[in-house]
């Protein structure tokens, strides 16, 4: 069953408190949080928040197309190490 | 004409024979699979010259025909091999990215110029990758791929500088 939208998306007191904190002084820190469950609002927009993937905190910078999703779902708890060593894997800056 | 393994790049493992004809198929190990469009011929880990003759894109996997193996028994010990390309025919990127074998190693420096750590490993988030950093004493420290995070990558001096942001603190 989905949750009542009378209630609003769930947010973690303390990271709310932050982020709020935060837009309010308009600065940036990383937010370390252990709470996987809370809902990315469009106020979070632009800041860095660390989460917890039951080893350690995973920066993740938080883009518009994350809003409605969980911080949990940017933070994977299982780490695969692939097939191989040398891929033709790419990376770049965000 | 075999090449040495540390020039060598992965591109796709061989999941199976498909069909009779000496088809194999491939579950591609790279970003960019339809690569295989222009492969030429490709490399086992040994060094292992294969000619490729045909390819055809099939669900998820790539259908790689090589000259010489004509039936499903030629290419039966062919089963679980991973395929390379030598680093000179990678696929070229844009300006500002990389792979991650470039990636890893780097030296990583703050905008002093210490040094906090090499680079052991990268993680997908699904929103900025994080590359993860090994200090002197076995502490990991994760830098997230931000343009204000990292400074400068240097490929040909294997250094990383980078801008910590500050933590929160209660």
């Amino acid at each position: 069953m989905s949750r009542s939208i009378k209630k609003g998306p769930y947010v973690h007191e303390s990271v709310m408190k932050k982020i709020d904190a935060m837009n309010a002084a308009n600065e940036k820190k990383v937010i370390k949080t252990w709470s996987r469950s809370s809902t990315i609002l469009p106020t979070f927009l632009g800041h860095t928040i660390a989460v917890y993937d039951g080893r350690k905190h995973v920066p993740v910078y938080v883009s518009e197309d994350m809003v409605g999703h969980k911080l949990g779902e940017f933070a994977p708890t299982r780490t695969y190490k692939g097939h191989t060593g040398k891929s033709e894997k790419a990376t770049g800056l965000k | 004409m075999k090449i040495p393994s540390q020039d060598l790049v992965a591109i796709g493992k061989i999941v199976a024979p498909h069909g009779v004809r000496g088809d194999v198929r491939i579950m591609p190990l790279t970003d960019f699979p339809e690569r295989f469009r222009k492969l030429k011929e490709t490399f086992l880990a040994d060094g292992t010259n294969l000619a490729v003759e045909g390819v055809k894109y099939h669900k998820q996997f790539v259908l790689l025909k090589f000259r010489g193996l004509d039936s499903m028994n030629a290419v039966e010990h062919l089963r679980n091999q991973i395929l390379h390309v030598q680093e000179q025919d990678l696929v070229g990127l844009p300006e500002g990215q990389y792979y991650h074998f470039q990636i890893i190693g780097l030296s990583v420096y703050n905008e002093a110029d210490e040094l906090l750590g090499t680079i052991t490993d990268i993680l997908a988030t699904g929103s900025n990758d994080v590359y993860v950093a090994e200090t002197a004493g076995q502490k990991s420290i994760m830098i997230p791929a931000l343009k204000e995070v990292v400074k400068t990558i240097d490929l040909a001096n294997k250094k990383m500088i980078v801008k910590l942001q500050e933590e929160w603190k209660d």
